[in-house]
């Protein structure tokens, strides 16, 4: 039997109001899936250097938005910042995707959570060590089975406390651990076209055991076919089918070498016709 | 007997061009097909040799597929061009309990409600026709000319996004190529990158 009391009453009702306040405060659809904030990672301006702002991305679990080249579908999120006169914002850097999808449509983003850090560099007049205040409009995609698209204007959120700041610098610190990095000055890398393939060839110490290869422009792989590694004395070799939208030869192959979280490398490659 | 054959040959298509990679390559011949539409008729590609078709994939529940339909602009496009001889066959491969599947009389309603207006619509829920020519997005497109060669393969036109306000002044793909072939001029972007959202085939 069922009983209750006067104030689980209450509560219910309560609870009821607010699940409809929060229905009916219009949320876009895409916001059940995805939280952003926009955040920085300083409470003052350090003088003379960029101030360290982000998008913040809280996804859905299963939920993704993508990387800069989103492969075969979907598109990457586009920041549009509001920024006082004197300040300029550099593009966004991108920290390093994972593959999406399954069969033949494979892309390349983000799940979990990710930040969109850019620079922003300029000074204040007047109290040049406090943040200016600044916005980003942010349009995205969201996608899981199906896609939902979003946009946001988000003001720079103001920190509770000690223990926000302290979460938002690891935020920081976590993203820029996940930036690619340029290749090892011991490394060298080529690439060779034939009729259907990009053969990258790596001259890497130590051995690596496996190693993918994330295209920075679209239409130049085929992002769902299989790459060959194949490991060679001195490093290894990564055969890679060419898209069929590529109609031109290519002078150099851009991308990321991805070794392992954390491992990712920049490369460009000047293409050898064989 | 012919049935049989022709179910075979469709077959035998998508194990050529699986094993070979190259589903549908501009330039090279369309790979045939044979397709029932949402009124129960079958389409073969070979039987509208001498005709210009264009295949649309569709997806309505795709913000980018939206985006056409809801400025009018796929219906216009189907219009314009099926009024000049163009057999315009609208593709859905979404599979059953997908988004973007549709039985014969939700599809023949739709139509109806979005005033659309393809030659037909290809019910595909096995993906088969989908995989043929490696469709990727909707709304991807494929043009293919009177002598069955593939002319156009890639999106419907060059702004990869939801928003409606990007249909007009964007540069559409389709009637580029269609206008370039049929007054005998080489198709000048005949590969492009589709966009959209990916084809919901079965797992």
């Amino acid at each position: 039997m069922l009983v209750l009391s006067r104030r689980s009453i209450l509560r219910f009702t309560v609870c009821a109001m607010l699940a409809f306040a929060e229905l009916s405060h219009a949320q876009s659809p895409a916001e059940t899936h995805i939280k952003l904030e926009l955040i920085s990672e300083q409470a003052t301006a350090p003088p003379g250097q960029p101030l360290r702002v982000g998008v913040l991305f809280r996804l859905e679990p299963g939920w993704h938005i993508y990387w800069q080249n989103p492969g075969d579908s979907g598109e990457p999120p586009k920041v549009q910042w509001g920024l006082p006169p004197g300040f300029t914002a550099g593009p966004i850097r991108w920290p390093q995707p994972i593959r999406l999808g399954s069969g033949s449509v494979i892309d390349y983003g983000y799940e979990g959570q990710v930040l969109l850090m850019a620079p922003i560099e300029g000074t204040s007049r007047g109290n040049a060590t406090s943040i200016p205040r600044m916005s980003a409009d942010v349009k995205y995609i969201v996608c899981r089975e199906v896609c939902i698209p979003g946009k946001a204007h988000l003001m720079l959120a103001a920190p509770a406390g000690a223990a926000d700041w302290a979460a938002w610098h690891a935020l920081f610190e976590q993203t820029r651990a996940q930036f690619p990095k340029p290749m090892p000055a011991s490394w060298k890398v080529t690439a060779a076209a034939d009729k259907e393939h990009f053969i990258l060839t790596m001259q890497a110490r130590p051995q690596v055991s496996s190693a993918s290869f994330f295209p920075l422009e679209p239409s130049q792989i085929e992002n769902s076919s299989a790459q060959d590694f194949a490991p060679t004395r001195t490093g290894f070799r990564l055969t890679m089918e060419k898209s069929e939208q590529l109609t031109k030869p290519i002078a150099i192959l851009r991308g990321l070498i991805v070794l392992g979280p954390g491992r990712a490398f920049e490369v460009a490659a000047p293409v050898v016709s064989q | 007997m012919k049935k049989w054959l022709a179910a075979s040959a469709v077959v035998g298509f998508a194990l050529i061009a699986f094993s070979v990679g190259w589903a549908a390559r501009v330039g090279e011949a369309a790979p045939d097909f044979t397709a029932t539409d949402s009124n129960g008729e079958v389409h073969k590609l070979s039987e509208y040799q001498g005709k210009y078709v264009v295949l649309e994939w569709t997806n309505r529940g795709c913000p980018y597929t939206q985006k056409h339909y809801s400025s009018g602009n796929m219906q216009r496009l189907q219009r314009e061009w099926t009024g000049r001889g163009v057999i315009w066959l609208t593709v859905a491969s979404s599979a059953p309990g997908k988004q973007g599947y549709v039985t014969a009389s939700e599809e023949n309603a739709y139509l109806k409600q979005a005033n659309a207006a393809p030659t037909a619509v290809l019910l595909d829920p096995a993906g088969t026709l989908g995989h043929l020519y490696d469709a990727k997005t909707t709304p991807d497109i494929f043009i293919i000319g009177p002598k069955g060669v593939l002319i156009y393969s890639g999106a419907i036109d060059d702004r990869p996004s939801t928003d409606v306000a990007d249909v007009n002044g964007a540069k559409n793909y389709v009637s580029l190529a269609l206008d370039e072939a049929t007054s005998g001029k080489p198709v000048s972007n005949p590969t492009t990158r589709p966009y959209g959202c990916s084809v919901k085939y079965a797992d």
